[in-house]
């Protein structure tokens, strides 16, 4: 999914916000695979803040949003989450092969095992129904 | 630390003095990482005095268009400023604290 | 030869789809009270829906993703966020009225009361989307659209003065009896029917499902300034019948049969019969239209996969949003709620949501970094602030009109 035009991650400063928050993420095929929600930081040898992972999902997407809406979004998340401390989907930087118009990593969404909502969905209704496994005619 | 944390903070100086707020992260391609892509580095927050217009996103670099669009995005975009992430002291609730004065 | 039919196939599908039960509505309703004095805001709302199309349709073709896609990463979650909630509200409301509007179409054709017919009809819809490919979808339902034709065939039937008709389009005069506020009431739900919204997320969804690129914006152009206008044409012919056939008679527009009269005085029970023929398939395919609309709008803001290039399993949350705003979508018609006046309030509810659809595609157009070479040129800026400014006007307009002529009465 790559474009030409993109040449916005040159060596010159470029703004995170811009260029890597709420980017397409794809797999190597380009399927879909979440967006880049939040994005961890850690101090870096030689100054900065250096990203370390993506961060995807409602307690990543969360505290972005407005107000109650972002507390009302991250409250729904834990409780959805069998574990008592949730923290969201996390994909370590070290996946990503490409930052262009999308950002493309190096393994499918099944390898990379951060799908929940999407598998839940799948295997509770649409699988269920007949006709989900082929392509349209 | 998220990127979260710091958007949207408000920037106070050594003496409580607010400076403004973050929106944006300036960044180079030069991190370490070990994967096959360089990392982006924050190296300066983008602080403005005015939060609105960068709050819906839009930003003067290479905006071109209707005049209309263009001022527009210029007159939510007076002082800006940038401070290097060097000067931060400690982020906590929704604040970065600077150690040093900006110059 | 083969690419030539192809354009063709595609500008014929473009005339046949431009109508929906917004347009049917709007300009029977207008031609029967007004006569041809607002026929210039369905031409203004035709160049308008051409401009944004044509943009919208370039940055798909150039950057190979939806429009909600880009939104979010262009403005933000937060902006996003209050555009997608907008726009689904909207669209949620115009698949509504479609749902509605196909079973008023097979009540018309075998006077079977509607409600009976729409489970059937959303059953239809879904299963239309599960299975059937984007592009026999999109062209099936164009194609069988051009039923619609019958209405400039009525037109020329009812053999008008058609220097008088010319003149009383060019030279407006609002009818002595009605007042101003009405009359600007049903101009600004002529231009929503005109510029839907959904219009523009369905377009350029479309245009990735059908994995345009670059090379693929001389045929867009083709497809958007010859088959929309001539839309519109049909559009015009509806409003033309019922200002000739309605208006002398006092006749107001109050069901589905009455935006068909005209034909059947002018051309009989066959006429008719194609024109609900037409009423059926511009009515389901807008249906099919909005309901996938639904779907591509929330998946894009989050990132999820979409669309119909995929098996369904593989994009599990895009058909389940898809599923259950057709649930929501035929509950509101089970309230047996008019649809012809769910129609009106979607179209001007449309108006009112222009502004965050539109703004947003002007700034992601004209940005090199998405666009490279193709960012927009002086000529459609120029026109698209003009349109911005004016789709501002109305969408301001419209609420307080709404209130003021109590929705048009």
């Amino acid at each position: 999914m790559t474009d030409e035009s993109f040449d916005d991650m040159t060596d010159e400063s470029f703004d995170l916000r811009l260029r890597l928050l709420d980017r397409q993420v794809v797999d190597p095929d380009g399927a879909m695979i979440c967006k880049v929600d939040d994005v961890e930081l850690a101090p870096a040898d030689g100054g900065g803040y250096v990203v370390t992972a993506l961060l995807a999902g409602p307690l990543a997407l969360g505290p972005r949003l407005p107000g109650r809406l972002g507390r009302w979004t991250v409250a729904l998340a834990r409780r959805w989450s069998d574990d008592p401390e949730p923290s969201p989907r996390r994909i370590p930087f070290e996946r990503v092969t490409e930052l262009g118009s999308a950002v493309v990593l190096d393994r499918s969404r099944d390898q990379l095992g951060i799908a929940g909502l999407e598998d839940w969905v799948r295997t509770h209704v649409i699988d269920r129904i007949p006709g989900s496994r082929h392509a349209s005619e | 630390m998220r990127a979260s944390e710091l958007l949207a903070a408000e920037v106070r100086t050594v003496d409580g003095r607010r400076l403004g707020v973050v929106t944006g992260l300036r960044c180079s391609l030069d991190g370490p990482s070990q994967g096959p892509t360089p990392a982006p580095r924050v190296r300066a927050l983008v602080v403005t005095g005015r939060h609105v217009g960068a709050a819906l996103g839009y930003q003067q670099e290479n905006q071109r268009g209707p005049w209309l669009v263009r001022a527009l995005i210029r007159a939510l975009h007076r002082r800006s400023r940038l401070v290097d992430v060097g000067l931060i002291d400690r982020v906590e609730a929704g604040t970065v604290r600077l150690s040093a004065e900006p110059d | 030869m083969k690419r030539l039919l192809s354009v063709f196939l595609g500008v014929l599908t473009a005339i046949g789809g431009f109508v929906d039960i917004g347009d049917l509505v709007a300009n029977a309703l207008a031609g029967a009270r007004f006569g041809l004095s607002l026929v210039w805001v369905t031409v203004l709302g035709v160049v308008g829906i051409c401009l944004f199309a044509e943009m919208s349709g370039r940055v798909a073709a150039v950057t190979r993703r939806g429009t909600f896609d880009l939104i979010r990463e262009r403005l933000g979650p937060r902006a996003g966020l209050l555009n997608l909630v907008a726009s689904l509200l909207v669209t949620v409301l115009t698949f509504t009225a479609e749902i509605g509007g196909v079973a008023l179409a097979l009540e018309l054709a075998t006077s079977v009361n509607y409600l009976l017919f729409v489970p059937v009809v959303g059953f239809a819809v879904w299963l239309v989307i599960w299975r059937l490919r984007f592009k026999v979808l999109e062209n099936v339902f164009g194609l069988l659209g051009l039923a619609l034709i019958v209405f400039p065939v009525a037109l020329w039937k009812l053999n008008p003065a058609w220097g008088d008709l010319l003149h009383s389009i060019v030279a407006p005069h609002k009818p002595a009896s009605e007042d101003l506020s009405t009359y600007l009431y049903y101009g600004v739900a002529l231009f929503g029917a005109a510029m839907t919204p959904y219009e523009v997320f369905f377009f350029s969804s479309g245009a990735v499902e059908e994995r345009w690129t670059a090379k693929d914006i001389a045929t867009s152009r083709v497809n958007v300034f010859i088959g929309f206008p001539l839309g519109g044409l049909l559009s015009v012919a509806i409003a033309a019948c019922a200002a000739l056939v309605l208006m002398p008679a006092g006749i107001e527009v109050g069901t589905l049969g009455q935006v068909g009269l005209p034909v059947a005085v002018a051309v009989g029970k066959l006429g008719l019969a194609v024109a609900i023929l037409g009423f059926v398939a511009a009515t389901f395919g807008a249906a099919l239209e909005t309901g996938l609309s639904t779907g591509y709008s929330i998946a894009q803001y989050f990132g999820w996969q979409w669309g119909k290039f995929v098996r369904p399993r593989d994009a599990a949350r895009f058909h389940v949003v898809v599923l259950l705003a057709l649930i929501a979508a035929i509950a509101c018609v089970l309230t047996t709620a008019d649809p012809i006046k769910v129609t009106e309030y979607s179209i001007v509810f449309s108006a009112v949501a222009l502004p965050l659809t539109y703004f947003p595609i002007l700034v992601v157009a004209n940005d090199p970094v998405y666009m490279g070479e193709h960012v927009n040129g002086r000529l459609s800026n120029a026109l698209g602030t003009v349109f911005l400014g004016i789709i501002i006007v109305v969408a301001a307009a419209a609420v307080p009109l709404m209130l003021l002529t109590s929705a048009g009465q």
